[in-house]
């Protein structure tokens, strides 16, 4: 590792600058995080344009904040109302809600709000240690590989995550398809353009993401969703006492593994390791009975991982440039805006970028960690505020920032008409997560499979014959191929286990 | 018969509490405390929670009064909530407490306690908190 | 972490899934009721319709080799998977409840976007200042349910919000008129 670009990486996170705009993005992140409706990729898409008129490493550090601010936000509305900010939150209901009702809601936010620091913290150590390494060795790789890694990457994303895993692979074939529209870099012919000049230069990205995410999302909201107002527990104790500091602390530990894991897996991510932590300290606890009825390791477990994972998924994006998650590939798309390819070669031409990027973690956890419990006060009055006045606020920086892109009413249409097409497919249950995810990579992987093939000349089988694609490849058969496995072994089960009622008595033992 | 009272964990709604409870045990009326929350809003501060609710029943009881509490949403007119209730329960007396207002605060932030005075249906009981 | 999700008969599990229980019901009694097989069975079609018209579109492009890729090879694949996925859609998925049914409500939305039309159609003509004025007022009273007063006060500080934010404070160029 480059100690000297380490320790520039921390000059340039101190400028007065950067630590404003990582304490905007921090605080904007904490905000949606206890704000029902909008996420942080919806968030981050619909700011993309700022990314146009302040400095790259500025942008990214702003960015970066609002994804791991997030996730200190949505324990907020957790613990306090029972309502998770965040899918990645979920499980920190059952506990921190209970501590909550016993007057222990301090505690409770207090334990989260270390648990994340900690988190967060032994991720980007991580991080700072590991990612140097993986950019290394991936420089080796070539076009094959990396048609496989982001092909994996798209699969990974449509089956880990939530929803009906077909639809999701479709419309991440979507996506695919829709990267293809415009002029083909090989041939200079023109595909799916039909005869629009517009669509020559193919489609902007940032256009897709502030409409399937920002459009889709602030039209999906407007739906009746018929909310109860809430009464918000007190927070009267602030700070968790030094028993329950040292009971949380193996919950703790152990979270920050599992979120630094299970982070780096695309698809997985947050709300996966949250639950994994969650269930992991169950199992292994003595009195496991507590758990959901205010056990503090189970507020602690849960935001520790999802902090730790959140921090550790940055870490495909900027060592192989492949992004983890929707958030991840809106900051892909930030990176390509800026005219900064995303890959390993990252390390070595952009240091800066790099270094500014993990360096401010630091600095933001920190910031959080100080500021998410004063706060909590400022934000409970906060959701005072009706989503109704907050919605046409949302929709008018929407459509007035796409249009200072490129000046263009065009691009308002072409927002439009994806934030239609992402409101279409929520209702019918379509993800649109994955084919935002697809569309970033698809040139990728289009672009990797043509010029592998002409190094192959040819032949398919080349790509399993390279032990790296092979690999890869495999993972991805494998990975396609589980939930189907998975159903059908499900299926022998319940046939031997009804076949067999009088063995059901005896101690279950959990198939894995 | 029944009255109506106005709730929010506030002096004025203290106020207004007391009054109604005051009332209902003269007259033997049933009492139903009005805790309205604000439609959409994700947290209402002047919604009380169960338990809250609760020790409002039992003060009630106390007092004489056969009490019950409602949380009928109100959206943005709070009139449309009482002469709902005002219909359904057969209410001859709504009872509210009285908050200081300046003309520019009720320019720009209205005031439910006016409307309810104006355009109720049946007569109104406003008490403002001792001092 | 499935084990989570086995019932198992201890003691203080019921109470854990109970809250579990709550809490989804909780979210789902926001969400408008879910749609029937009909919303599937529209959803497969259309990906079967763009699937097939990519197949076509892309063979027209020409396929090339596979020694030499030409334009249309990588669109004619991904659209062939699209194709096969849709048909499987389409026989396995009409029993699935994650779509959401159209209801009245569902109305917001298309009013929504309508706006969105308007400001889009009016903003180069007229400047920004009155198509968002009447965005937001159309969102807050119309979609929104506020009253007169709140719409009014809203909309006007939104916009001069907006206005100072994007003319004075980021200098960023939008039509306006005043």
């Amino acid at each position: 590792m480059d100690v000297n670009a380490f320790l520039d990486g921390f000059g340039l996170v101190t400028e007065p600058q950067n630590l404003l705009y990582c304490l905007i993005g921090v605080l904007v992140g904490m905000l949606i995080g206890v704000l029902p409706g909008l996420g942080p990729a919806a968030t981050i898409a619909i700011l993309l344009p700022i990314t146009y008129s302040i400095d790259p490493v500025s942008a990214i550090i702003m960015l970066a904040g609002i994804y791991y601010g997030a996730q200190y936000g949505g324990t907020i509305t957790s613990v306090l109302l029972r309502l998770p900010g965040e899918a990645s939150s979920v499980v920190t209901v059952f506990d921190g809600f209970a501590l909550a009702k016993q007057g222990k809601a301090g505690t409770a936010l207090g334990i989260a709000a270390i648990g994340s620091f900690v988190g967060a913290t032994v991720s980007i150590l991580g991080l700072t240690l590991v990612a140097p390494l993986i950019a290394g060795w991936a420089l080796s790789f070539g076009d094959p590989e990396y048609a496989a890694l982001a092909l994996l990457g798209v699969l990974l994303v449509a089956t880990i995550g939530n929803g009906n895993k077909l639809k999701a692979m479709l419309a991440a074939a979507f996506g695919l398809l829709l990267a293809t529209i415009g002029r083909d870099s090989f041939s200079g012919a023109e595909r799916f353009t039909f005869g629009s000049l517009q669509l020559t230069e193919g489609i902007d990205f940032v256009v897709v993401a502030m409409g399937l995410f920002g459009v889709g999302e602030i039209l999906y909201n407007l739906e009746e969703r018929h909310g109860k107002p809430h009464v918000p527990a007190a927070v009267a104790n602030i700070w968790p006492s030094r028993k329950d500091l040292k009971q949380s602390s193996g919950a703790i530990g152990r979270g920050s593994l599992i979120g630094f894991v299970l982070g780096v897996l695309p698809g997985g991510g947050a709300v996966m390791s949250s639950l994994a932590a969650y269930a992991t300290e169950k199992r292994i606890s003595k009195h496991p009975e507590r758990f959901g009825r205010g056990a503090i390791e189970g507020v602690a477990a849960p935001e520790t991982a999802n902090n730790a994972a959140a921090t550790s998924s940055f870490i495909p994006l900027l060592t192989l440039g492949i992004p983890a998650n929707a958030s991840m590939a809106m900051l892909f798309g930030a990176l390509l805006i800026l005219g900064i390819s995303p890959g390993p070669q990252l390390v070595e031409e952009r240091p800066d970028l790099f270094w500014g990027v993990i360096n401010s973690m630091y600095i933001g956890n920190l910031i959080l960690l100080v500021l998410s419990i004063p706060l909590v006060g400022i934000f409970v009055r906060i959701l005072r505020v009706r989503p109704a006045i907050l919605a046409p606020i949302t929709a008018l920086i929407t459509i007035l920032g796409v249009y200072t892109i490129n000046n263009s009413t065009f691009d308002i249409f072409v927002m439009i008409v994806f934030g239609l097409i992402g409101y279409l497919m929520k209702k019918v249950g379509f993800e649109p997560g994955p084919m935002v995810l697809a569309f970033v990579l698809g040139s990728i992987v289009e672009d990797g499979v043509r010029r592998s093939m002409l190094i192959f000349d040819g032949d398919p089988t080349g790509f399993f014959t390279r032990p790296i694609s092979g690999t890869i490849l495999a993972a991805f058969v494998l990975v396609a191929l589980w939930p189907a496995a998975k159903a059908a072994l499900a299926r022998r089960k319940a046939a031997t286990v009804a076949a067999a009622p009088a063995e059901r008595d005896d101690a279950d033992t959990p198939t894995r | 018969m029944t009255i109506l009272i106005g709730y929010v964990p506030t002096p004025v709604g203290e106020a207004a509490l007391e009054a109604g409870l005051t009332e209902a045990a003269a007259r033997g009326d049933d009492v139903v405390i009005v805790n309205s929350p604000r439609r959409g809003a994700t947290v209402d501060a002047d919604l009380v929670d169960e338990a809250a609710a609760a020790k409002l029943v039992a003060r009630a009881a106390e007092a004489g009064v056969n009490a019950r509490v409602d949380h009928t949403t109100h959206g943005a007119d709070v009139v449309e909530t009482f002469d709902g209730l005002v219909a359904s329960t057969g209410a001859r007396l709504i009872v509210i407490g009285l908050r200081r207002r300046s003309p520019v605060g009720k320019a720009l932030l209205g005031s439910d306690a006016q409307r309810i005075l104006l355009d109720a249906g049946v007569p109104v009981l406003a008490v403002k908190p001792t001092a | 972490m499935s084990d989570e999700r086995t019932p198992t008969p201890e003691p203080g599990q019921d109470i854990l899934a109970e809250i579990q229980a709550e809490v989804a019901h909780e979210l789902e009694e926001e969400r408008p009721p879910a749609g029937g097989p009909a919303y599937q069975v529209v959803g497969a079609l259309v990906a079967l319709v763009v699937g097939l018209g990519g197949v076509v579109l892309s063979y027209g492009y020409g396929l090339g080799s596979p020694r030499q890729p030409g334009p249309g090879l990588w669109p004619f694949v991904v659209s062939i998977a699209i194709t096969l996925m849709a048909v499987a859609l389409l026989v396995v998925g009409r029993t699935l409840t994650d779509s959401e049914k159209v209801t009245r409500s569902s109305v917001l939305p298309a009013v929504g976007l309508l706006t969105f039309i308007v400001l889009a159609l009016l903003m180069p003509v007229i400047g920004f200042e009155i198509p968002s004025l009447l965005l937001c007022v159309v969102w807050l009273r119309f979609l929104g349910g506020e009253s007169w007063r709140s719409t009014i006060i809203t909309s006007i500080l939104t916009v001069a919000a907006f206005y100072f934010l994007f003319l004075y404070g980021l200098r960023i160029p939008l039509p306006h008129l005043f």
